[in-house]
């Protein structure tokens, strides 16, 4: 599928296919559309999502996995060409820009003219759970018809921190990392609040996907690193439904047809 | 370890606090990592962080997450915000004893977390202390900051222990800058 960058560093033709890759998928009703694979992280039930347990990583590999794959489809069809692709970048929380001004330019409402499909995503829940959405978790999602999510950042400087971040790097156990990382992780969606502060709606808010790159990445740098480990070898069997693969077969990310762009941390 | 029943309330009953005394035994015992474990730790309702500090049994939700009062780190649960099923759907079954039983766990299973309080522990322990107490202080993060606030009746769980360890790997060296 190609190189993920980091979101500060996407040219203007690469937003703009992420954009219209986004906007794409927004008007697929069916299951190659946006409210399919937001909601198999939790609404509509089943929530197949994995937080908690050592399936964090490797779940949310796969997700981002197939995601991928389904913008790049929607996409293509949508400009009947066959040669454009898209790849999911990563939101860097931990860099100077992010811990000066937050969210990142490119997925807020007033980065540029028009509507921007990187700064809400569309909530197509059924009646039932969008009044469940709406009593339990208020300031989540627009009111009215047609929801679509909403953010209550905190103040960037409470974003993590790089010395955070190598903590985690340093783990020497995946149970060590992936515990960690999933804390960080946890943090980030209470730091963007809104609809990504809660499992069942976050996937909805497209910062989602840019966040669990940044995680997806993370883990990418410590597998590569010296202290990289499997997970346990009763884990690597598993099936991380409701996607055809197993735990083995997210290990390698070059066999998933994606690489990371080098950059520093930080 | 500690069992979540022996905790007791702060004085703003917005907190808890637990003995968790170290060393635990007479003379010095040796760590170059120190967590606290949490066992059993609900994530069923609104997402929420607990804020740990040393030795301060009055620290509340206002208190500053500093050095000087204690301040040993957080942990951030990532929580369901209620339940969206029919009656029974969110009661997690205890575990099969079935090995026949293939079904994935309940995604409301409690989780095990941890928070590394290495150099906070160090400071307590400076100068001949000991740690006697650590204050728990969970915060509710709902969607709205504005409604975020201390909430005691979202941090449940089983057991808290202190483990130190004692390595001299590079990998458990504390990164440069903090």
């Amino acid at each position: 599928m190609g190189i993920r960058k980091s979101v500060a560093t996407l040219g203007a033709t690469e937003l703009s296919d992420l954009r219209d890759a986004f906007a794409a998928v927004y008007g697929l009703r069916d299951d190659r559309g946006y409210a399919f694979y937001a909601g198999l992280h939790g609404l509509p039930l089943p929530e197949y999502c994995q937080h908690g347990t050592l399936l964090f990583l490797p779940w949310h590999r796969a997700y981002l996995y197939f995601f991928e794959r389904a913008l790049t489809d929607a996409l293509r069809r949508a400009r009947d060409d066959q040669t454009v692709a898209v790849s999911l970048p990563w939101w860097d929380w931990t860099s100077s820009p992010a811990h000066t001004d937050g969210l990142p330019a490119g997925y807020l409402a007033d980065s540029g003219a028009g509507d921007n499909p990187l700064a809400a995503g569309p909530v197509t829940l059924d009646d039932a759970d969008l009044a469940a959405v709406r009593e339990n978790l208020p300031g989540a999602i627009t009111d009215g018809p047609n929801p679509v999510t909403v953010r209550d950042p905190d103040v960037p400087d409470e974003l993590p921190r790089t010395q955070t971040v190598a903590r985690a790097l340093n783990s020497t156990t995946f149970s060590g990392f992936s515990t960690l990382v999933e804390s960080i992780h946890n943090g980030v969606h209470g730091w963007v609040g809104g609809a990504m502060s809660a499992v069942p709606i976050a996937a909805y808010d497209p910062v989602f996907w840019a966040h669990h790159s940044m995680i997806d990445r993370l883990w990418y740098l410590w597998q590569i690193s010296p202290r990289g480990a499997n997970p346990p070898a009763g884990l690597l069997d598993q099936a991380l439904a409701p996607w055809p693969v197993t735990v083995r077969q997210v290990l390698d990310i070059s066999k998933l047809g994606y690489d990371y762009a080098a950059q520093v941390i930080g | 370890m500690v069992t979540a029943a022996a905790a007791r309330t702060g004085d703003t009953e917005q907190t808890l606090v637990i003995d968790l005394p170290f060393p635990a035994e007479e003379g010095r015992a040796p760590f170059t990592r120190a967590d606290v474990v949490f066992t059993g730790v609900d994530h069923s309702g609104a997402s929420y962080e607990v804020r740990l500090f040393l030795n301060n049994p009055a620290a509340t939700a206002d208190t500053p997450r500093t050095a000087e009062q204690g301040y040993a780190g957080r942990f951030t649960i990532f929580g369901h915000g209620g339940c969206y099923g029919d009656e029974g759907h969110c009661e997690v079954p205890a575990p099969s004893a079935d090995p026949t039983d293939l079904r994935p766990a309940h995604p409301l299973t409690p989780l095990d977390t941890y928070v590394t309080i290495t150099d906070a522990l160090r400071r307590v322990l400076a100068d001949g202390g000991a740690l006697r107490t650590v204050t728990l202080v969970p915060v509710s993060i709902t969607p709205r900051r504005a409604d975020r606030r201390p909430a005691p009746e979202l941090l449940h769980f089983t057991e808290v222990t202190l483990r130190t360890y004692l390595t001299s790997t590079e990998a458990d060296a504390e990164p440069a800058g903090q």
